[in-house]
């Protein structure tokens, strides 16, 4: 390794021997697996012997540079970095040098959760990006969870750094392997110039045995644009946290994202975005299908600080319950301490809708055909923000809703 | 073609079809009016085979007992209804929806599929029909469709389905005089001798458009009246008060 250890992890690493994980009580982590998240055991990122499954088969081929992590650690063989075009770096964190390592060390205010603190302490291993220039290219981060008999969960960071006036998009698919229990810990950290645009993918698709806990950290400067694309769709408890901060003057996020839960899945989206300067917009706007005996929280937050004048935000979560076991969770919150503020939010639980499935039918259109299409239908409208076709590809596919 | 007898229809302990009998032959054209809630909308919906009512009597369609079938299979008997208020699917396009429609009978049937090519010649010629543009088919099933143009969807689908029997449930309402115009030379194109269709509908004006061999008046669930053409254009002029047993209703109409 090049970099020593930061200050921030030698602090963190101080703190991970006497962490209390998140309760009951804690109302981000409510609706948490507590007893389980209890079981698992994180360590210093370490190579797997051999890693099971064929990693290209769960994941969307991309075109354009992939870094492939296997619990946390860079795999040479699996990844691709021969195209990264000029004025982008993308790098293995143990690759970063010296001089960079400030980038590292940053810590995006408080993130004082036990898992965060987790990340930082044993997070040595994961991806850097620098951007300068706009890049029409995809970056591809793939984090793949190998479950350990000693240490059966991974931690990973990626941090975005994107330049003044510069834009990029990257695709953090994360899966893992095997049905052992465990989970992957990772932690994204984003980090906007003025004017700079960033396309930021989740696809969420571990192991039904598996858990993830993901936090994405943002700083956006005046002008800038983040799009935030999150598909939460694997993990028996699979978590994505987003804190948002605007920090300069006409900042805009776009968050949006689909969870579709199955089986006794829980899928707990956290997503707060702080005003922090004049005139920053923001907009939340996701989907939840839930089937069997599966759970969905969206627990949507925007904080509005004083001076923050001229805020304009939207908040919505819509959600379809395809199973009287399924349940939804959703919790839109609002704190305003600004002026000249709008902020709207609106809510939705509803069920497939009878008239439109009886319409349906009486085009000779079967039951469980019509079904599937309205469910489709009620998907594919977060779908519609993605350009990428090769990602829109993966994703209905893995829906099992491939129409052709 | 399609025989009707005896046909009782109620929601809980409220009936709304009354013993209803009708008998509908190939390639004829059939108008049924009423007042409203006299059980008109309930009389297609119970063709088609919308869930929720108890059902008795008889309805066969060329011999097949509808009563015992599916929505989807009625479909594919050969029963196509036009929606008085046809729903909106958002995020299901429009000519996806369609191509499974047709399909999907097709498949019931035990033929093959329509090929893309052929498909997507069949929906050229049926837009015409309906005067509507190539984009229509992009857009999601009738989301955000003006109301006359959720009428020509209906016809649209009509034309693509081919049905044997179509029951047009007050396809008229909502429709300005051109829309009108359109979706009444949309069903005259249709109209042929292996093809039946029945249309609901409260007013004559439609039935100035698509001429009905038969013409009957449905009033509490029941058909009281059947006559030719001239028989709507009497309820036009004298409105349905002679058919109804309620002498308040007479007086009212007396008085107006």
């Amino acid at each position: 390794m090049t970099v020593a250890t930061l200050p921030s992890q030698a602090a963190a690493l101080d703190q991970v021997g006497s962490l209390q994980l998140p309760t009951k009580r804690d109302e981000a982590w409510r609706y948490a697996p507590h007893k389980s998240l209890a079981n698992l055991t994180f360590g210093q990122a370490s190579m797997p012997s051999a890693v099971p499954g064929d990693v290209d088969a769960q994941i969307p081929q991309l075109d354009g540079p992939r870094l492939v992590l296997v619990n946390g650690v860079v795999d040479d063989e699996r990844s691709d970095l021969s195209s990264v075009p000029a004025g982008v770096s993308f790098v293995g964190l143990s690759d970063v040098p010296a001089a960079n390592a400030a980038l590292l060390d940053q810590t995006h205010g408080s993130a004082d959760d036990a898992f965060s603190i987790i990340n930082r302490a044993y997070g040595s291993g994961g991806a850097l990006v620098q951007v300068d220039g706009q890049h029409a290219d995809v970056l591809h981060i793939v984090d793949v969870l190998v479950p350990g008999a000693e240490q059966n969960a991974s931690t990973s960071r990626v941090v975005i750094d994107v330049a003044a006036g510069s834009s990029v998009t990257v695709v953090e698919t994360r899966i893992g392997s095997g049905e052992m229990f465990g989970g992957s810990n990772v932690r994204t950290e984003i980090t906007l110039a003025e004017n700079a645009t960033v396309e930021h993918i989740i696809l969420q698709d571990l192991p039904a045995a598996q858990f993830h806990i993901g936090r994405v950290d943002v700083t956006q400067a005046a002008g800038s644009t983040l799009n935030a694309r999150l598909f939460n769709l694997g993990a028996d408890y699979g978590r994505v946290a987003y804190h948002v901060h605007l920090t300069g003057e006409g900042a805009h996020a776009d968050l949006s994202g689909l969870y579709f839960g199955f089986g006794t899945q829980t899928l707990d989206q956290q997503i707060t975005v702080v005003h922090e300067a004049p005139n920053c917009t923001s907009r939340q706007s996701y989907r939840g299908v839930l089937d069997d005996s599966s759970t969905g929280i969206w627990n949507g937050g925007v904080d509005v600080r004083p001076g923050a004048d001229g805020t304009d935000s939207e908040q919505s979560n819509d959600n379809l319950l395809l199973s009287k076991q399924a349940d939804i969770n959703t919790m839109p919150r609002l704190e305003i301490l600004a002026d000249e503020v709008s902020c709207q939010h609106g809510a939705t639980v509803g069920q497939l809708d009878e008239t439109a499935l009886y319409y349906m039918r009486s085009r000779g259109i079967r039951k469980e055909e019509a079904s599937k299409l309205l469910i489709n239908g009620f998907a594919d409208q977060v779908m519609d923000e993605l350009d990428n076709e090769v990602v829109r590809a993966w994703i209905t596919k893995r829906l099992g809703h491939d129409h052709e | 073609m399609l025989h009707v007898e005896n046909l009782t229809a109620s929601i809980g302990d409220k009936p709304i079809l009354n013993g209803l009998s009708l008998d509908v032959g190939a390639g004829e054209v059939h108008a049924i009016m009423g007042p409203n809630g006299s059980g008109k909308s309930t009389f297609a919906h119970a063709l088609a085979g919308r869930d929720g009512y108890e059902i008795s009597g008889v309805a066969t369609l060329d011999g097949a007992d509808l009563l015992e079938m599916e929505p989807e299979d009625r479909a594919a008997a050969g029963i196509f209804m036009g929606f008085q208020y046809p729903v909106e699917i958002p995020g299901v396009n429009n000519m996806y929806f369609l191509r499974t429609a047709v399909n999907s009978v097709r498949r019931a049937r035990g033929e093959d599929e329509i090929s893309a090519r052929e498909f997507l010649k069949v929906a050229q010629e049926a837009m015409e029909l309906v005067e509507m543009k190539q984009d229509f088919l992009n857009r999601s099933v009738n989301a955000g469709f003006s109301g006359g143009e959720k009428k020509r969807n209906e016809i649209l689908q009509m034309a693509m389905m081919q049905p044997k029997l179509a029951v047009l449930d007050e396809t008229d309402s909502g429709l300005d005089i051109d829309a009108l115009r359109v979706v009444a030379s949309g069903v005259n194109s249709l109209r042929g001798p292996e093809r039946s269709i029945i249309v609901i509908t409260h007013y004559q004006r439609l039935l100035d458009y698509i001429k009905p061999d038969f013409v009957h008046v449905l009033v509490e669930g029941k058909i009281v009246e059947s006559g030719d053409h001239t028989l709507a254009l009497h309820l036009e002029e004298k409105g349905y008060a002679d058919f109804l047993g309620d002498p308040d209703a007479e007086l009212s109409g007396a008085s107006a």
